[in-house]
């Protein structure tokens, strides 16, 4: 955005996504790897790490949305295509690796963080190539 | 869609950056609709539209 105000406002909302997006990856990795890891046997741990990753999750959505308010309308449109791209690659990949396991045509076991990588580089280099088909 | 954004930007001898403070938006944006890759929304429309003191269809162009 170009006036001052509009334009610190997204450079807020930018920094809020980055640091919500860290807190989520990072609560998530002590939900999955704490238990194990860093505790052994505390039950209430685990629902604590399993808690503060659900309420990171929900601080995040929040977020997004309202970076994506305080976005300029050309840059909604790119972060929409690429959200748009990310879920729907990620959801046709996921029901047909899930399909293809079930009837033994691929040997790996399908992981769900297969799927949450996927959509973040599907995501990303969307972002990417949006931005420079919008601006080159 | 076709747009005069960057002739009647050019006669008031603005930069794309100048264009997009009058109108709120990112110089990305002021690009991408004079290059044409971009139609605006319709408030974007109308706040060119103001920025220019000009009627809406004397600016773009879906001919």
């Amino acid at each position: 955005m170009a006036t001052a105000a509009s334009e610190k406002l997204v450079t807020r909302r930018t920094v809020e996504l980055a640091v919500a997006t860290l807190a989520w990856v990072a609560t998530l990795a002590l939900a999955n790897f704490g238990p194990g890891a860093w505790w052994t046997g505390e039950g209430w741990l685990n629902w604590l790490a399993v808690s503060l990753n659900l309420v990171a999750g929900a601080a995040w959505i929040i977020v997004q949305v309202r970076y994506l308010r305080a976005a300029g309308e050309l840059q909604r449109k790119v972060q929409l295509e690429a959200l748009g791209l990310g879920l729907g690659v990620g959801f046709v990949a996921a029901f047909a690796l899930v399909v293809a396991h079930r009837a033994d045509l691929i040997g790996f076991e399908v992981d769900v963080a297969l799927f949450a990588v996927m959509i973040a580089v599907v995501y990303i280099v969307a972002v990417v190539v949006g931005n420079l088909r919008y601006t080159r | 869609m076709k747009n005069r954004l960057r002739e009647l930007r050019d006669e008031r001898g603005w930069s794309q950056g100048t264009l997009a403070e009058h109108a709120d938006v990112s110089r990305q944006t002021i690009n991408a609709l004079e290059t044409g890759r971009y139609d605006p929304s319709l408030p974007l429309a109308f706040r060119l539209a103001r920025v220019f003191e000009l009627p809406i269809e004397q600016i773009f162009d879906d001919a």
